[in-house]
């Protein structure tokens, strides 16, 4: 923990010499961290599965832009709805979903995701295939916050969520998640209820990723539907797998290395390959996934520190 | 005359048209060694799976302290007080033997409420709250004291995975009666096991039956089975067709024909 | 307003006929090997756009359209050596993110490939539309039917009236005693991925002159089949026949009755609706765990 607040720190103090560009990728991988960080929970320590974490995240955007932009609601109670919002969500679907194993569970997941994308597209009171523009980005004192504003706010988030989740996992909670994802009937054996511990990581993860989602429609100001499909689900899948499922800080780590290596090739493979236009990182993400999960499964920082606490 | 603790009332599994088992009946007392004997097949396991509540029963009902089993979840069987371990031992991959132990004490700690709730324990858990932490600290403690007298002690601190097969088992017995049941189920826990780590187990059953538990158990070995049962009930093709004293099953001519010549005499 | 729901009806069974067709290979996987291909949607799309380029290159039709197939089926073959064969023995979910990966994979050397253009093909047959019963039909339609009763029927004779098919049939329904009877697993696991692939391939080759063809249509065509074969039954090839066509049925229905937008959406909600009322599908056995 105490290394965690050291990094903050240096990480607010590096921050205020980036130049915007680069702030805004440290915006944007705080953003996604956090989404990470709640997905390792689910899917690394209770050993689950989400292919479809980008619905709570838009849930989350979705929830805070129409209570800021109808009710005028503060855009930092939003964060908060958000993360409610995406939680009451995912607690409603838990009861469907979570009683499926693996593969069907992973199925039931991405279906959700692409219901919900679909759904933010053809409601009209969401903006529709429009979205939702003019979304009032986050005020200190009526003074907006810039670029610099906006990466040090995730990055608070980050670390609060960072700190109660090695808390959370580091305790008999984290133990028993454990349990239940290599163990479920010895677990349930113990008395253990592995529905109720399963829901309760979901809601968690939902939770983080709908105040992402908050977080990032305040800063974007604008969002709809296509921000938030299946390919994002995926991405998180993959910030998840390189950085290490059952690791901390590999989410912090996954977020980073996919956002900024995704800046490097969308700005490099085009002057290798001229015709090359939109996502060019996608091949390069694709073989990068396989090869994580062929041959190096505990990802980047499985093998750096232990989720241990004691 | 001891009280019934566990009731198994004319229990039936039928699978299409098998039946696993038929109209099956007995009774397991506290503070007694009930062993389980039957050919392959006979339906012992599937019995243990009846009565742990991860089989629902055709027909037939399971009593336990008054309470019926049927419908429960295996979660809340447990939590009435029963436990179980597994013909093969199911491990927490990840974990480490002190925190498989420390698992089946939390469990244990708040009956009822645990996985904990997000008020009393997830949310001081997460903060990082003192008492909560400390609480944390002496479960841990709590789980080396409980191995201490075992050949677990050593292995305190090892990631299930490294562990031998004899030392899985000995965990799951370790995790089953960290948790104080009132009814324990042993299914097969002596086979792939060394002579050291047999005496082991077989001590540990005894102690339990001293301390009034119901032990139900099932076992190959006809001889050590013999050597710690106080009574027996056997088995054979789904139904019950002994039950007795040790002595009265082994001269049961029934039992002999069912094992074919086995060690039995 | 029956003239509306028949031509919704007609639009429904258009596009059935190609998800059927992506369910197949999705079937025709799983059903060997347990696996959930999430790349099957990509093989199409290699399909369509080797193709459509080869035919604007000047390429005779019937040509463009083998050599597609035969693309799709050695991008097949290399997936599955590269990719899929190394993980064989992890855990269903690794398997599934793997098979998300090479999606991916694809999707993006795609990209480098072919750009973000959209391709067309001209249809197989030329003249107007096809009428039935005054709703009007592409007059490509046919050629995709056709593609169907091709590869069902030759699935169909394959596994059931040639000894190799009854073996296939055979490991699959009982891997240890195929083992002992010597018939390699691995093998028919590898070729049932190409054909697959081939199948997907000449999914995408038909559909293409319909829907033209870009580097992202797998995505989408991918996840209707798949819901399609989830519906049908995934260990069920019939299952994916049917499945294909009630999906793009109601799909078309409802989208036309409700709005275009939902039609995707739709076909998620059944497949919720399956996974947690009947997850065998609507044909199939038994809910398999690879």
């Amino acid at each position: 923990m105490r290394n965690a607040l050291i990094l903050f720190v240096a990480g607010i103090t590096a921050v205020w010499f980036l130049s915007p560009y680069a702030q805004g990728l440290v915006a944007l991988i705080g953003i996604y961290a956090l989404v990470t960080l709640g997905l390792n929970v689910f899917m690394g320590f209770a050993g689950q599965v989400s292919l479809g974490q980008a619905a709570f995240v838009a849930l989350g955007a979705y929830a805070s832009a129409t209570l800021a932009l109808r009710l005028h609601v503060s855009p930092w109670l939003g964060l908060v709805a958000g993360g409610c919002a995406a939680g009451i969500a995912a607690y409603a679907v838990s009861f469907i979903t979570l009683r499926l194993r693996e593969t069907y569970l992973a199925l039931a997941t991405l279906a959700f995701g692409i219901v919900v994308s679909v759904a933010f597209n053809e409601l009209d009171f969401f903006g529709g295939s429009s979205g939702l523009k003019d979304i009032p980005g986050l005020t200190i004192a009526s003074w907006n916050l810039d670029v610099r504003g906006y990466a040090i706010v995730a990055w608070a988030l980050v670390a609060i969520a960072f700190c109660f989740t090695r808390n959370l996992v580091g305790s008999g909670y984290g133990r028993a998640l454990v349990a239940i994802s290599s163990g479920e009937l010895g677990a349930a054996a113990l008395g253990i209820d592995p529905e109720r511990l399963k829901r309760e990581a979901f809601v968690l993860s939902a939770v983080y990723a709908g105040v992402a989602g908050a977080l990032y429609a305040s800063y974007v100001s604008y969002i709809d539907s296509t921000s938030f499909g299946f390919l994002l689900s995926v991405n998180f899948v993959l910030m998840s797998v390189l950085g290490g499922l059952r690791s901390l800080w590999g989410a912090l780590i996954g977020a980073a290395v996919v956002v900024l290596l995704g800046q490097f090739l969308q700005n490099v493979v085009p002057l290798v390959i001229p015709s090359a236009r939109g996502d060019v990182q996608s091949f390069f993400f694709g073989v990068i996934l396989i090869a994580m999960l062929i041959l190096v499964p505990q990802g980047i920082a499985g093998r750096l520190g232990s989720w241990r606490r004691a | 005359m001891k009280e019934a603790a566990l009731e198994v009332q004319g229990i039936g599994v039928h699978f299409g048209g098998v039946a696993a088992l038929e109209d099956v009946s007995f009774a397991a007392n506290a503070g007694e060694v009930l062993g389980i004997m039957g050919p392959n097949g006979a339906g012992k396991t599937t019995l243990f799976n009846v009565i742990s509540g991860i089989q629902v029963p055709t027909n037939g009902e399971v009593v336990f302290a008054g309470t019926r089993l049927r419908g429960r979840s295996i979660a809340r069987i447990a939590a009435l007080g029963i436990t179980r371990t597994f013909q093969t031992p199911v491990m927490f991959w990840g974990l480490t033997v002190r925190e498989s132990v420390a698992v089946a004490l939390e469990a244990r700690e708040q009956p009822g409420t645990y996985p904990p709730s997000f008020l009393r324990c997830l949310l001081p858990s997460g903060i990082g709250w003192p008492s909560r932490r400390a609480f944390d600290l002496a479960v841990l403690a709590r789980a080396d004291a409980l191995i201490a007298a075992s050949p677990l002690a050593s292995l305190a601190d090892r990631p299930t995975e490294s562990l031998s097969f004899g030392e899985e088992r000995l965990l799951e017995m370790a995790r089953a009666l960290a948790l104080e049941p009132r009814a324990l189920l042993l299914d097969e826990p002596l086979s792939g096991l060394n002579s050291g780590e047999v005496a082991q187990v077989l001590n540990e059953v005894r102690t339990a039956r001293e301390r009034g538990v119901a032990v139900l158990l099932v076992e190959h070995a006809v001889e050590e089975l013999l050597a710690v049962a106080d009574r027996i009930v056997v088995l054979d093709h789904g139904k019950k067709i002994a039950e007795g004293t040790c002595k009265q099953v082994v001269a049961n001519p029934l039992v002999v024909d069912a094992y074919l010549g086995d060690e039995v005499a | 307003m029956i003239a509306e729901i028949w031509q919704y009806l007609l639009a429904g069974i258009a596009v059935g006929a190609i998800y059927a067709l992506i369910a197949a290979g999705f079937v025709l996987v799983y059903q060997v090997t347990g696996l959930i291909n999430f790349a099957q949607g990509e093989f199409a799309m290699l399909g369509a756009m080797t193709a459509a380029s080869l035919a604007g290159a000047g390429l005779p039709a019937l040509w463009a359209a083998a050599l597609a197939v035969l693309v799709a089926s050695l991008v097949g073959a290399l997936g599955y050596l590269l990719a899929i064969r190394p993980a064989r023995k992890a855990n269903p979910v690794i398997l599934i993110f793997i098979t998300l990966g090479l999606s991916v994979a694809i999707r993006g050397a795609a990209l480098f490939v072919w750009g973000t253009n959209s391709l067309s093909l001209n249809a197989f047959s030329s003249g107007t539309s096809v009428v039935v019963f005054g709703g009007v039909l592409s007059p490509q339609t046919p050629w995709v039917i056709g593609a169907d009763v091709l590869v069902f029927g030759a699935l169909y004779v394959f596994l059931r009236h040639t000894p190799l098919g009854t073996a296939v049939r055979a490991a699959v329904a009982n891997p240890p005693i195929a083992r002992t009877f010597g018939i390699p697993l691995a093998t028919i696991g590898f070729w049932s991925f190409v054909a697959a692939a081939a199948i997907g391939g000449l999914g995408g080759v038909v559909v293409a002159p319909i829907t033209s063809a870009s580097y992202d249509m797998g995505l989408t065509l991918g996840l209707a089949g798949f819901v399609a074969a989830v519906l049908g039954g995934l260990d069920s090839l019939p299952g994916a026949l049917a499945g294909g066509f009630l999906l793009g049925i109601f799909e078309k229905v409802s989208g036309g009755l409700i709005s275009t937008g939902w039609e995707q959406g739709v076909g998620f909600i059944i497949l919720i609706a399956v996974l947690v009322l009947r997850p065998q599908g609507l044909l199939g056995h038994t809910v398999r765990r690879a």
